[in-house]
């Protein structure tokens, strides 16, 4: 999938995979791959602005830890970033929905009575 | 191999030019930077392997993070935003600051044996007015590119205009200093005035570095 079809729900993904924990960037980078089985198309480099626009407008937060002797930021979803993960979900099942109906519909145009 | 005769370093060659095309607050800059480099280093760590040196998982790790082209707009972008609320704090911050000391200056005239000259308090009623606005402008920004960013889009001009809204703010306030300056050599209890004019002055120093740095910012996005 084109990095420019990704780019529209960068921060769904990003809200997404932050939902079982606190990641730093590599981390978030590999389970968005990992996720979508490779199939993402995303420059690695464009989710660190991402992020931190995520967080300056409240939808996560950030902290430095420690990995052995070097120290990584990690980020993690606040309560405003949960609710708006669940917007964000049903947002895209309403608008798959929505395609879905139109380029399969379950009755042929042409057959119907 | 460079200049000096030792090899390269991908990954540092990468963020330093990274680094250098970008512009904004500091510390954001430098979070944002270093967060970077270690994202990349892991990437390189990770690819690197019996089979795979780390010299070339670096080269690897640098082409799949995206070329500058593909990453400064969205990372300057960023950084304007960060700078226009940096600028906007410190208008909102100093603006009221640098009202309530005219208005000390007046209420103390009044009270007392001297008054502000009528000049000076017709200047501070202007450029009262000027602190009003511009404070109003950046109490607007940090909310604007605060949490209801999350609902309403950022206007794409608004860190430039918070820019020169900062900037006709440290105007003003390098005349205030000026005409306090000027107000306390002319009447006989000068300490007041003279502090007035010194905070004037600070405040002035303080917007406009921040303001210079926004306008460079929003031309870079």
């Amino acid at each position: 999938m084109k990095a420019d079809a990704v780019r529209g729900h960068l921060d769904g993904l990003l809200l997404a995979v932050l939902e079982s924990g606190p990641l730093h960037g590599y981390a978030i980078i590999a389970a968005v791959q990992d996720r979508s089985g490779g199939l993402l198309e995303l420059r690695t480099g464009t989710i660190y602005p991402a992020l931190n626009r995520l967080e300056r407008i409240g939808l996560l937060s950030s902290s430095w830890e420690s990995a052995g002797e070097r120290r990584r930021r990690c980020y993690e979803l606040t309560g405003a970033g949960r609710r708006t993960l669940a917007d964000e979900r049903s947002a895209w099942s309403e608008f798959t929905a929505a395609i879905g109906s139109v380029l399969n519909p379950a009755v042929p145009p042409g057959l119907a009575t | 191999m460079n200049a000096t005769g030792r090899h390269a370093d991908p990954i540092q060659d990468h963020i330093a030019a990274l680094a250098a095309a970008l512009r904004g607050p500091g510390k954001a800059k430098a979070q944002m930077v270093q967060d970077m480099r270690d994202g990349l280093v892991d990437t390189a760590e990770a690819l690197a392997g019996d089979e795979v040196s780390y010299e070339r998982a670096a080269r690897q790790a640098v082409r799949e993070f995206g070329t500058l082209d593909e990453l400064v707009p969205s990372c300057q972008q960023e950084l304007t935003v960060r700078q226009a609320r940096h600028t906007a704090r410190a208008v909102a911050l100093t603006a009221p600051f640098l009202i309530t000391c005219w208005y000390l200056a007046r209420s103390a005239g009044h009270e007392g044996t001297w008054r502000l000259p009528l000049a000076a308090q017709l200047l501070a009623v202007h450029l009262a007015g000027v602190a009003i606005v511009a404070a109003l402008l950046a109490a607007g920004t940090l909310a604007a590119t605060g949490a209801a960013a999350r609902r309403v889009p950022t206007p794409r001009r608004l860190p430039l205009v918070v820019a020169w809204a900062g900037t006709t703010a440290s105007a003003a306030m390098a005349v205030a200093a000026l005409a306090l300056a000027t107000a306390a050599a002319m009447v006989t209890n000068w300490p007041l005035l003279a502090c007035a004019g010194g905070l004037a002055a600070v405040s002035h120093a303080a917007i406009a570095g921040s303001a210079r740095l926004c306008r460079q910012c929003a031309r870079l996005s």
